[in-house]
């Protein structure tokens, strides 16, 4: 008589391959932190992710500097490209700069009281934005295409991102203003990857979804 | 910065002066005389860590009535490698102030040229 005895669970395919993955860090959630300055298009990039893959928005999106003064999280995204999957959290954080003046929000119709508390929340958003940097696992740094990127604030999220070993994309957004010059940013930062796009009308964003596979799995 | 005279104090810092110090004691060295109204201008530049700590306390210690953060500018150099076979930039000096007062800067590669604002009266310093 021939007895058949089921391999105990522990010895199963799967609990190897657990092992395996986890060895290799394959079980560690994603979380692709989206870093820049205010109104680079962090926020219409999530969106646009979001809206691409799960079929919702993440985040309010405004003219007005500083829209985004907390971190907004959204888990479970997965992203298709080329029958690879890549599941990953979208951590979308406010914009990273060195100074804030409540008097540029008067510009845009708040009033005193509302430019100064928006300025306070702005302090506060920065902070954990930096602080979040010890836990992202990939970056998209998205620099506006129309302004100046060698800024202080773009370079210490680099320098940052390098001394941690993070891996990132640059994106060069807003690509359809007119008087974007996304080459610019290829020549300043030749050393590392730059994908432009336009987060807002959707352009190109098969070839950042490709990097984001290549770079971040 | 000397409100009533409308004077501008400039700090330079060498980088043995600088290397003594903890990374905590140098972001509050220079936030404090950056608050104060002061330029401070620095030989060399700082970690990458000590510059997200550097914003960081900057954004603790804004008042946007009094203080609204800093700017920070560097000037680079090319640094040649023992060999020769390899070039990278690396920091020559850097100068932080207080935003109010940078008004304008101009940089380019080799060469940063500042306007320093000391008569606006909408820019409070302390």
């Amino acid at each position: 008589m021939i007895r058949v005895v089921s391999m105990p669970r522990f010895f199963r395919r799967s609990f190897f391959k657990d092992i395996f993955n986890k060895l290799l860090g394959k079980n560690k959630i994603l979380k692709i932190g989206f870093y820049g300055h205010p109104n680079s298009g962090k926020t219409t990039l999530a969106n646009r992710m979001t809206n691409d893959w799960i079929g919702k928005p993440i985040g309010l999106v405004s003219q007005i500097p500083h829209e985004t003064r907390r971190v907004y999280r959204q888990e479970h995204v997965t992203l298709k490209h080329d029958g690879i999957e890549l599941n990953f959290d979208i951590i979308d954080t406010p914009g990273i700069a060195t100074k804030i003046d409540y008097t540029n929000f008067l510009e845009f119709g708040l009033s005193e009281t509302e430019a100064k508390d928006r300025a306070k929340e702005a302090t506060k958003g920065i902070i954990e934005a930096i602080k979040w940097l010890d836990d992202v696992t990939g970056v998209l740094l998205v620099i506006d295409s129309t302004e100046d990127p060698l800024t202080q604030a773009n370079i210490t999220i680099m320098g940052n991102l390098e001394a941690r070993k993070i891996p990132f994309i640059i994106v060069a957004n807003k690509i359809d203003l007119p008087d974007a010059e996304p080459d610019k940013i290829f020549s300043v930062f030749p050393q590392h990857k730059v994908i432009s796009i336009s987060a807002l009308e959707g352009d190109n964003m098969g070839e950042l979804y490709q990097n984001m596979v290549e770079r971040f799995r | 910065m000397d409100a009533d005279t409308k004077s501008l104090k400039m700090d330079f810092l060498s980088s043995s002066a600088l290397n003594s110090q903890t990374s905590m004691e140098k972001v509050s060295m220079i936030v404090d005389r950056v608050k104060n109204g002061d330029l401070v201008v620095i030989e060399g530049g700082l970690s990458p860590e000590e510059e997200a700590e550097l914003i960081e306390t900057t954004m603790r210690e804004i008042d946007v009535e009094n203080f609204m953060g800093i700017d920070i500018y560097t000037l680079e150099k090319d640094k040649t490698s023992f060999f020769g076979l390899s070039r990278k930039k690396t920091v020559g000096i850097t100068i932080i102030g207080p935003a109010n007062v940078m008004k304008e800067v101009k940089k380019k590669s080799n060469f940063l040229s500042m306007i320093a604002n000391l008569g606006d009266s909408d820019a409070p310093m302390h």
